[in-house]
């Protein structure tokens, strides 16, 4: 799926509706961080991404690792794209980029999703050919059985397919198994039904920090 | 202004259109827990409230009081007014409500967004006859100085005038010292200048804590008698 057919991989700045210029202020802020940083993990994404830096488990488990933190709320592919095309990738040489978006992708198929999050990878390989990048799976999101949930695994499936044939890229499963066996997800996990609470972050961070820590051990000369 | 002028004061449920029912689902759960609990402090409203019990100070400093949280991220005066209306206050007597909302409101001006929150506040009062209401001040958003900024500062000088003549309604500013000489806010204060991060919230807490205490103090003890 070409670029110009997919408007999941095509590059897209968020607009400012609402008036307060919030997404390009982080956008800006994400950039001029990165000069005179030298980050060995950069994490990139939406929401999940975004608020895993607000709990106590960025402190404990990534801060150590020397990760800089680039989620936005509400980021589809197309939006992270665009911003790591335009400047936040510029000044830095992480060994692991850790990327999880896609959920908030409405109105796009599974496939194009995946052609969204592939689009990523492959502007990560060619800005910083000697990193890695983490391919997060989506979770599942909605209280009860919904087709966000079909949409979310269908997306895990083509992306998990496609990145197995590359050396650059890997793909891990964040699910530590969320829905219960009534189909329905607690709301101690996600108070909302798709954002994590601290304790269901510590759940999913430590297989996280384990990964990311052996392909940093790879990476080490 | 009515309802019927006003679009901020209409009661409204939020449509499902990413698919996965989750407003709803957050409603119904809120529903449920009028049903089980008693709580006396009720905290409702946007995603500022939601958040704050995602983080250390609730458990620490509201939990203690007996609070539920009704906060929905996203949520506009009309959805909150929808949620009062249909069952979020039932079965319930909270001594002392809180509420925050109205950063949402983006189709709306600083008169009908005051509107909104004066109409919740009056529901409110209609509702829960002995219960004081707090109503937290909207915060300043955005890096730099934008026109969401004066409209929150506005909507707010509107409140700080009319909410007192309702009732046992206070109306506090807990945003004073976000915005810096510069007239920047920190992402050390709003990690996406306009979300709390936890050291802020803890910081807006402690203020709100101390006044809850009071008026908790001053409230009579109402569940001995009922249960007589």
């Amino acid at each position: 799926m070409s670029e110009d057919s997919n408007p999941a991989a095509t590059p897209t700045p968020c607009e400012d509706i609402q008036g307060d210029g919030r997404w390009m202020s982080l956008h800006n802020r994400f950039v001029s961080d990165s000069k005179g940083k030298e980050p060995d993990v950069l994490f990139v994404g939406d929401s999940l991404v975004q608020l895993l830096h607000e709990f106590e488990v960025w402190r404990k488990l990534f801060s150590p690792l020397h990760a800089l933190n680039f989620g936005v709320g509400g980021d589809a592919t197309h939006h992270v794209l665009w911003r790591l095309m335009n400047g936040e990738l510029d000044y830095i040489s992480p060994k692991v980029v850790v990327l999880w978006v896609g959920t908030n992708n409405h109105g796009h198929t599974p496939e194009q999703i995946c052609g969204g999050i592939m689009a990523i990878i492959n502007v990560i390989h060619q800005k910083l050919p000697h990193a890695h990048t983490l391919v997060l799976g989506l979770l599942p999101r909605g209280k009860s059985p919904n087709p966000l949930r079909a949409r979310n695994a269908s997306v895990n499936d083509l992306v998990q397919a496609e990145v197995a044939s590359l050396s650059h890229a890997s793909f891990l499963d964040m699910d530590p198994g969320f829905i219960q066996s009534d189909g329905s997800i607690a709301h101690q996990d996600m108070y909302d039904y798709l954002h994590l609470t601290p304790r269901a972050y510590q759940r999913v961070c430590q297989p996280l920090h384990e990964r990311i820590r052996s392909l940093l051990d790879k990476h080490a000369p | 202004m009515s309802a019927e002028e006003n679009p901020a004061a209409e009661p409204a449920p939020v449509i499902d259109v990413q698919g996965d029912g989750r407003w709803m689902s957050q409603h119904n759960r809120f529903v449920q827990e009028c049903k089980d609990a008693e709580p006396d402090v009720l905290f409702v409203g946007d995603s500022m409230v939601q958040l704050m019990q995602q983080h250390e100070v609730w458990r620490e400093l509201f939990s203690p009081l007996h609070a539920l949280n009704f906060g929905v991220s996203g949520d506009t005066t009309c959805n909150v007014l929808w949620r009062l209306q249909n069952g979020e206050l039932d079965n319930i007597r909270p001594k002392v409500v809180v509420l925050w909302v109205g950063t949402n409101n983006h189709e709306h001006t600083a008169d009908q967004v005051a509107g909104g929150i004066l109409a919740i506040a009056q529901l409110l009062l209609s509702r829960l006859p002995k219960a004081k209401i707090i109503v937290l001040g909207l915060l300043p958003r955005g890096e730099f100085p934008n026109p969401l900024r004066e409209k929150n500062a506005a909507v707010n000088n509107l409140l700080r005038a009319s909410l007192p003549r309702l009732g046992p309604v206070q109306f506090i500013d807990v945003g004073g010292n976000f915005v810096h000489s510069d007239g920047t806010i920190s992402s050390r204060d709003m990690f996406d200048f306009l979300h709390l991060s936890a050291g802020a919230y803890r910081t807006m807490s402690t203020t709100l804590h101390e006044l809850l205490l009071q008026l908790l103090e001053e409230t009579p003890q109402e569940r001995r008698a009922s249960l007589v």
